[in-house]
Order: structure tokens, then sequence, then C-alpha cells
């Protein structure tokens, strides 16, 4: 089995005094698509943010290929969060901009600044990286359309697109698909997935979609307020499992 | 709240706001007062206009019609137009680079440093203080009369002014592009230059324009002060009492004012679209 190129131990973190995460740990192995699932509020895009950086956790470990981030001198842990891309729900792209404008912006820490204030002075080998990107989520062809223009489903391609482009090898998506309509949904899906099985990267995704989760993801781990409640291979949850992290919400509703 | 069953068909009870109708007096009570205040210290009386409508008659008696020969009046009408459309134009556009580095800095989801942010922020405040005229009559002093220190004037407001509507534009748009290259390695003038300003191109285009047409009238009214440009004639019509050659400054203003306006309008549909 392939080592694990992301891995977390130990991860606490409280909003005030609520905690939001409890021990959470898991491991991401290059070539491997794993799903986090859990109602709202359990935490899954929390553990997404302390991973990446956008939020600090309280305590625990976020290695990547072995390094622990908190160790890292400030150029090598540069280097560590160039191999850690995210895609978001909201695809955070810019809309006034061609799809490889937005697939170069992920190059950009390769960029000297001088070159990257304007899509013109973008060097011509970033510019061919980016359109091999494109072509490798399939939308070689709309390159020079302006990303306001594509549909949700193709603006979440470019997105995973740029985070191709940022050369990353662990790429964390967060709800990437909640905005989708189904097929566009299952697209991006079989896109992560391919990423995970055919070029090698680990993926990881929070998902509302169970049935998504199940049918793409290798693996799937379920948040439960916090605390790891499973840790298994898709083939092994069921509806036991499914019912335990999104019940208790209900009962508290009702 | 919860115990209180509904009722189908049945509006529940509104929840009551006993101090709601003390704070309405009281607000109401505030705006009479001050309005008050504001008749005072204004000298307003209605009265006066009623009495003096004799002095108002003779003057439009005067201003009609308006002096239309082309050579006495409306030539150098045209042409001093001209000359306050450049000033707008000048001041509106010298201004930019200034406004921009001062919006990047004094806006919160873009400037490097706290102190930073301060510093450039009581810039814009001095520079939208300070009123176009008073520049206008500082650099006079430097530059003489004429339209150059007009220019220089409307560049000094104009920055203020546009800095302040750029950073807030700024600070208002989506910082999601933003985070995402920030994640992706990307320093924050690269964050700067690939999200954010292309995601406010649109409004920065729209102020711009807004302030140009705000230029363009405010170098008029500079004009009267001896930056040149129709305003200057304006003022000399009336001094020598030739309100007719007045009218005929003012109609020809005017057809300025609704070109530009129309422009504007017109590049921001395209924009919109």
């Amino acid at each position: 089995m392939d080592p694990a190129l992301l891995s977390v131990r130990g991860l606490r973190k409280s909003f005030g005094n609520r905690p939001v995460l409890n021990n959470v740990g898991f491991d991401v192995r290059a070539g491997e698509l794993v799903a986090f699932l859990g109602a709202n509020g359990s935490g899954k895009s929390t553990t997404l943010r302390c991973v990446m950086g956008i939020a600090q956790p309280d305590a625990g470990v976020v290695a990547v290929d072995g390094d622990d981030l908190a160790k890292l001198p400030w150029r090598q842990l540069q280097e560590a969060r160039r191999r850690t891309a995210m895609i978001f729900q909201k695809i955070h792209l810019v809309p006034r901009r061609t799809a490889l404008d937005n697939v170069c912006a992920g190059a950009l820490a390769r960029i000297p600044t001088g070159r990257s204030l304007s899509p013109l002075f973008f060097p011509r080998s970033i510019q061919l990286e980016a359109l091999d990107c494109l072509d490798r989520v399939g939308l070689a062809d709309r390159a020079f359309e302006r990303v306001g223009r594509l549909s949700g489903g193709q603006q979440q391609r470019v997105a995973v697109a740029r985070a191709l482009c940022q050369r990353a090898d662990v790429v964390l998506a967060d709800e990437p698909v909640s905005a989708l309509d189904p097929h566009a949904a299952d697209q991006v899906m079989a896109l992560l997935h391919h990423l995970a099985h055919v070029e090698k990267l680990a993926v990881a995704a929070v998902l509302h979609q169970p049935d998504l989760a199940l049918r793409h993801a290798d693996r799937c781990i379920g948040l439960l307020h916090g605390t790891m409640a499973f840790d298994l291979p898709s083939s092994d949850v069921g509806p036991v499992h499914l019912d335990a992290l999104y019940a208790p919400d209900r009962v508290a509703a009702a | 709240m919860s115990e209180e069953t509904i009722v189908r068909g049945q509006l529940p009870v509104r929840p009551k706001q006993p101090l709601r109708w003390i704070t309405t007096a009281a607000g109401v009570a505030a705006v009479v007062v001050l309005h008050a205040l504001a008749i005072q210290g204004t000298g307003f009386e209605p009265g006066l206009l009623v009495d003096g409508w004799k002095g108002m008659a003779s003057f439009v008696a005067d201003a009609f019609p308006p002096d239309l020969s082309w050579e006495k009046t409306i030539r150098p009408g045209l042409d001093a137009t001209l000359v306050t459309l450049w000033i707008g134009l000048l001041g509106t556009t010298f201004s930019v680079p200034f406004a921009l580095l001062l919006a990047i800095l004094a806006a919160r989801t873009t400037t490097p440093h706290h102190l930073a942010y301060q510093a450039s922020r009581a810039v814009l405040s001095f520079f939208r203080a300070v009123p176009d005229i008073v520049f206008a009559l500082i650099f006079v002093t430097a530059v003489g009369l004429g339209p150059f220190a007009g220019v220089l004037a409307l560049i000094c407001h104009n920055t203020g002014v546009m800095g302040k509507l750029w950073a807030e534009s700024m600070e208002e748009c989506d910082s999601g592009p933003q985070e995402a290259l920030r994640t992706a390695g990307a320093n924050r003038i690269q964050q700067v230059a690939n999200a954010t300003l292309p995601m406010v191109v649109p409004q920065f285009v729209g102020l711009l324009l807004y302030r140009f047409d705000v230029n363009v009238r405010s170098s008029l009214v500079l004009g009267l002060v001896g930056a040149g440009g129709i305003g200057l004639l304006i003022n000399q019509s009336i001094k020598s009492f030739r309100f007719d050659a007045m009218v005929t400054d003012i109609l020809i203003v005017l057809v300025l004012i609704i070109a530009v306006d129309q422009l504007s309008a017109w590049v921001r549909r395209r924009l919109a679209a």
C-alpha cells in the first residue's frame, strides 16, 4: 500500500468554549479518494480548513508526506502548502477572466511577482501547463471562454484544473458538488475519482450526499459532533452507520 | 413563544414592543427641532422671495432671448466648454494611479499592514475634506491663473473621493477568490492583481465615470475662481451684465452635461451586460 501523503493526528479545535473537533485523526494515501460525511456542524469543513492552515487548530499534528507542518521552516512550509490544494463549494474563480487565466492563477507561487500583474505577462510555459491541466479535466476547448459563461459543473472542473496547475498532490475539496445538479455532481466526483486512481493524487472531499460518497470514494470517514464516528472502506458502510451520523440531529430538531 | 399553539387560518398575536412608540416620537421630535434650528440659522424666509419678484423678473427679461451671435458668444462659449471638459477629463484620469494605490492600501481586504491602512485612510480623508475650490486657490498661487491649476485641484480632490469609493467596493466584493489564491501560495500583490482587482473592474469603471461626470461639473465652478473654461465666461457675463450671453453659455453647459451623462450611462450598460 502507498504511504500516507496526508496524515492527521489528534486534531482539536474549539470556537470559544464550544469544542468542534475532538481528537480527529486519519490518513489519505496517494491514489485514494476519501469522503468525509457528517451532519451540519459536525466539523467536516473545519477539519479541512485546519489542514489547509486557513483555520488554526488548538492541538494536533498535520503532516504532508511525513513532514509535520508545525515544525517546518517557512520556505519548506510554503512548499508543503503548494502540494495541498483546496477546492471550494462556492468555486471561487474570477468570473470575468478566462478559464485559462484562472487555471494559471494556481501557479502564481511559481511566477515572479512582476510577471503576475496581468495574464498578458504570464510565462508561456505556465500557460501551456494550464492548458494541459484544462485538458485533464476535459475543458481544453473552453480555455478562452470567460469562466462566468461556463456552467456550474464546468466551473468546478476549472477549479480542479487550477488545483492541478498548482502541482498539488493532495487535493482537499470542501463540498465540491453541493451547488451542482446531480449530473454535474456525478461528473465532478468521477473526475476526483480519476485524479486519485489514475493520476495517483491523494483526494479528500467533504460530501453531503452519502450515495455519491459510497459510489465514488474508496473510504468514508464519518464525523459526529467533532469526533470520529467511523473510518471504513466504502463497501463496509451501511445504513446503520449513516443513520448514526444523521439521526441525532433529527431527534434534536423534532 | 414555543408554547403558543398556532391555529390554522388565524394570525398569532404579534409580540409587543412597549418602548417602540417612545423611540419613534423622540426621533420625530429631534428631526423637528433640527429643522427649526436650520431655518433660523439660514434665514429661510419665503416672504422675501415673494417681495423681491420684480428683481428676478427684470433679470429674466434681460436674459431672454439668449444672445446667439456666433462670433461674439457661441464660439467663445464652445471653446471655453471644451477647456472645462479637458479639465474634468485630466482631473479624473490623472488621479487614477494615486487613487488606485491608496485604495489598495486603504481596503481591509487588501492592505499589507494595519498601519498602512490607517495612514492611507487618513490621507484619503484629508484630500476628501479639502474642497477642490480650496485646492484650486492654493495651486493658483503656484502655477498662476488658468486651467492647469484647475486640473491639479481636481486631481487632489478626486484622489480622495475615488480612492475611498474604490476601497469600499474592494471591501464589499467576494473575498473567496482571493482566499483561494492565498491557499495556492500566491503572495499578496498577486492575490490583489489576480483576484480582487479583476473582480471589481465593473464597479471601478462605473465609479470612474461617475466621478468624471461630477468633475466636469466641478471644473465649471473652478472656472469661477480663475481656472478658466466656461465657468470663467459665465462669471464675466454676469459681471458685465450680459445676461443674454450667460444664458447661452448655460445652454451649452447643459448640452455638455447631458452628453457626458449619456456617455457614462452607455458605457455602464455595456459593462453590466
